[in-house]
């Protein structure tokens, strides 16, 4: 029944899609809303709870997830109710990124709630094959040749996960069984695993899979061409909610494999993420345009959400997630405002918002900026305080404290260039260029002030005490 | 007779990264299919697995039979080009072919020491991966790339049928939608390109 009431709206909003009615869009904004309804009763159910069997299971870290994903659904559609005033698009566009979006919430919530890995790849893929589709609603030739980038790309990440999967699978079957693809019996089962050395393989390749996919080293560009290419709600949605499935994978996968080998995860994952901040950085120094900046901040933010989790401190890891789940569409919605028709100056964005519409705008977008490079008190700059010394105390316990100390503060010195940039930035779009009058709709300040409410809770001590008991 | 089915599954993987045609590509990229088919029969009536044979015969019917039909159709629906010459040079190609061989062997072999079913079989299948990869990259239209994804995907499958005597019913038949839905996805890429010119 659970599962039903998950799905109707987004099988609703399928069917809706194809009405040609100019009111449907509209109706189609409200079914979206509708998704958050069952999540929020989801969310008080006592956990574990089995939605399909054990094949779907809802706990406290993948509710967590979802109900992010739905606020940030929310916020997007809000925005798109006004995406024909900043960009030109049709209205057979429109339906069809609804229809793409419904496909795409089905594989989500699959990815997210499932405890098998199979039917993870399966969402996952599912999702990420609607994505495709949803660039290509912008009739540009960018758009175009991006949306097959995204397909083939997509598609060897993507396939290097489940190559992953079925190694895994292989490794833990002799004593599983046909169970070995259930999440929650690999983690009571790690120690027993006969071949750790084939389980780790597996792990490495889903891990490199995942990384591909969110835009880590060595395929730092590849996303931020895409979010350029595509209409700004897409990319909202990229970094809001499809790297959030992703990111739940990894969390699951490493569970795993912090039971069968910690230190080999460790140095791994620790090594991967350090290298792409370094690259990332530099590139968001050289950063010209909007997108491609957040873009690049939001892997240098995936990779630091990564690297708390795999330190011991997976409070740090959710509650960032959390706060840059928020963010980050916040970020790429202004953008589309800042971008009106076309205009990617970055002098004198934020100047010309009048009245009292523009002043909250212009408030908040610099909210959103300045939380983004963990100015207290956004909740970034708790979890990095919580991340960083959750770091050392893993260092304390494996002899290894001088080079983590040292690695940490090659990490400050590369954020410290990330840091420098925005404000910089932000400098830009406040006090240069020329000031003309711009103008800002009513649904998508709505979405901002939505994503400012979710950010602020995020920091409620009740919020806090459930963070902390996901660990 | 697997290991005769398995040699040509990686024979026509070869072949397929030689080929300047593309409904060669896609008749070699069927035959490859179809020999995936056979292995899952084979293999799953050798251990009695009704699942497994099930995946065999959707194997056959969906990807050697209508996968390489739709995407022949795409084509003289979309006119692709179909003189498909690779970007890496033959004689380059040539050596290239037995130095992935030569080094997936050595690659897997940790793990074939694991695997005491179809031992070398999961290392076949590692290289039909770099193999399907290369054949992406070698080109630079996008119909071959798609035949590329799609034998990563029979490598995939062949993985899943060596190293764990097939995965559970549920998520190969969840594969084959999300294959088929690639399908839909790659057919509305094509369908937008056309409306545009």
């Amino acid at each position: 029944m659970m599962l039903i009431l998950l799905l109707a709206p987004a099988f609703i909003m399928f069917v809706l899609s194809f009405s040609k009615n100019r009111r449907s869009k509209y109706l189609l904004a409200f079914t979206s809303f509708v998704i958050l309804l069952p999540i929020l009763e989801l969310f008080v159910l006592p956990k574990p709870y089995n939605i399909l069997a054990s094949y779907l299971v809802a706990d406290k870290l993948n509710t967590y997830v979802l109900l992010l994903s739905s606020i940030v659904g929310i916020g997007v559609t809000l925005a798109l109710l006004t995406l024909d005033k900043h960009v030109k698009v049709s209205p057979n566009a429109y339906r069809k990124f609804y229809r793409f979006f419904a496909l795409f919430w089905i594989g989500l919530i699959f990815s997210i709630l499932s405890n098998n890995m199979g039917i993870y790849w399966i969402g996952l893929e599912l999702a990420t094959l609607s994505t495709v589709y949803m660039i290509k609603t912008n009739y540009t030739p960018a758009a175009h040749k991006e949306a097959w980038n995204y397909m083939i790309v997509g598609a060897i990440a993507v396939s290097l996960i489940l190559f992953g999967i079925i190694l895994m699978y292989a490794s833990a079957k002799p004593i599983l069984g046909e169970d070995a693809m259930a999440f929650n019996l690999l983690v009571a089962h790690a120690k027993e695993i006969p071949s750790p050395f084939l389980f780790e393989m597996g792990f490495a390749i889903t891990t490199i899979g995942m990384f591909v996919k969110m835009g880590f080293f060595p395929m730092n560009l590849w996303l931020a061409n895409i979010e350029r290419a595509s209409f700004y709600p897409v990319a909202a949605l990229f970094s809001g909610i499809l790297e959030s499935a992703i990111i739940v994978g990894f969390f699951r996968f490493s569970q795993i494999a912090m039971k069968i080998n910690y230190d080999h995860l460790f140095i791994f994952v620790f090594v991967y993420t350090l290298l792409t901040i370094f690259i990332v950085s530099f590139l968001i120094f050289r950063a010209k345009d909007f997108m491609r900046l957040f873009s690049l901040s939001g892997v240098e933010h995936m990779a630091l959400i990564v690297m708390f989790w795999v330190s011991g401190a997976p409070f740090a890891a959710l509650l960032h997630f959390g706060a840059h789940a928020f963010l980050k569409p916040a970020l790429f919605l202004s953008t589309g405002v800042l971008e009106s028709q076309g205009k990617y100056r970055i002098a004198g964005a934020l100047r010309g918002y009048k009245g009292k519409k523009g002043t909250l705008f212009w408030f908040l977008v610099s909210l959103f900026l300045l939380a983004i490079i963990s100015l207290p008190p956004s909740p970034m700059f708790f979890s990095e305080l919580y991340g960083f010394g959750a770091m050392i105390s893993t260092a304390k316990q494996g002899n290894h404290i001088l080079a983590m100390i040292g690695a940490i503060l090659f990490l400050l010195v590369l954020l410290s260039i990330i840091f420098y940039r925005f404000v910089a930035i932000y400098q830009s779009m406040k006090y240069e260029g020329e000031e003309k009058e711009k103008v800002v709709y009513t649904s998508e300040l709505i979405a901002l002030v939505l994503f400012a409410v979710a950010l602020v809770s995020l920091l409620l001590p009740s919020t806090i005490s459930y963070l902390k008991s996901i660990g | 007779m697997i290991d005769f089915y398995i040699g040509l599954f990686l024979a026509t993987l070869i072949v397929a990264l030689f080929t300047t045609r593309l409904y060669r590509l896609l008749f070699w990229y069927a035959f490859n299919s179809l020999m995936l088919g056979v292995l899952a029969l084979s293999i799953g009536k050798s251990i009695d697995d009704n699942a497994m044979i099930i995946t065999g015969i959707i194997t056959i019917v969906v990807k050697a039979i209508g996968i390489p039909y739709i995407l022949k159709n795409l084509s003289q629906k979309f006119h692709f080009v179909r003189q498909i010459t690779p970007e890496i040079k033959v004689q380059y190609a040539i050596m290239l072919v037995p130095a992935i061989l030569v080094f997936t062997f050595y690659l897997s072999e940790p793990i074939v020491n694991m695997i005491h079913t179809n031992a070398n079989y999961v290392a076949i299948s590692i290289s039909s991966l770099f193999l399907s990869l290369l054949l992406m990259m070698e080109h630079h239209n996008v119909a071959p790339k798609i035949v590329g994804f799609l034998s990563m995907e029979n490598s995939l499958f062949l993985l899943g049928i060596t190293a764990t005597n097939g995965m559970p019913m549920l998520v190969e038949l969840g594969i084959f939608f999300d294959l088929l839905m690639a399908i839909v996805v790659i057919n509305l890429l094509f369908h937008k390109e056309e409306l545009k010119v």
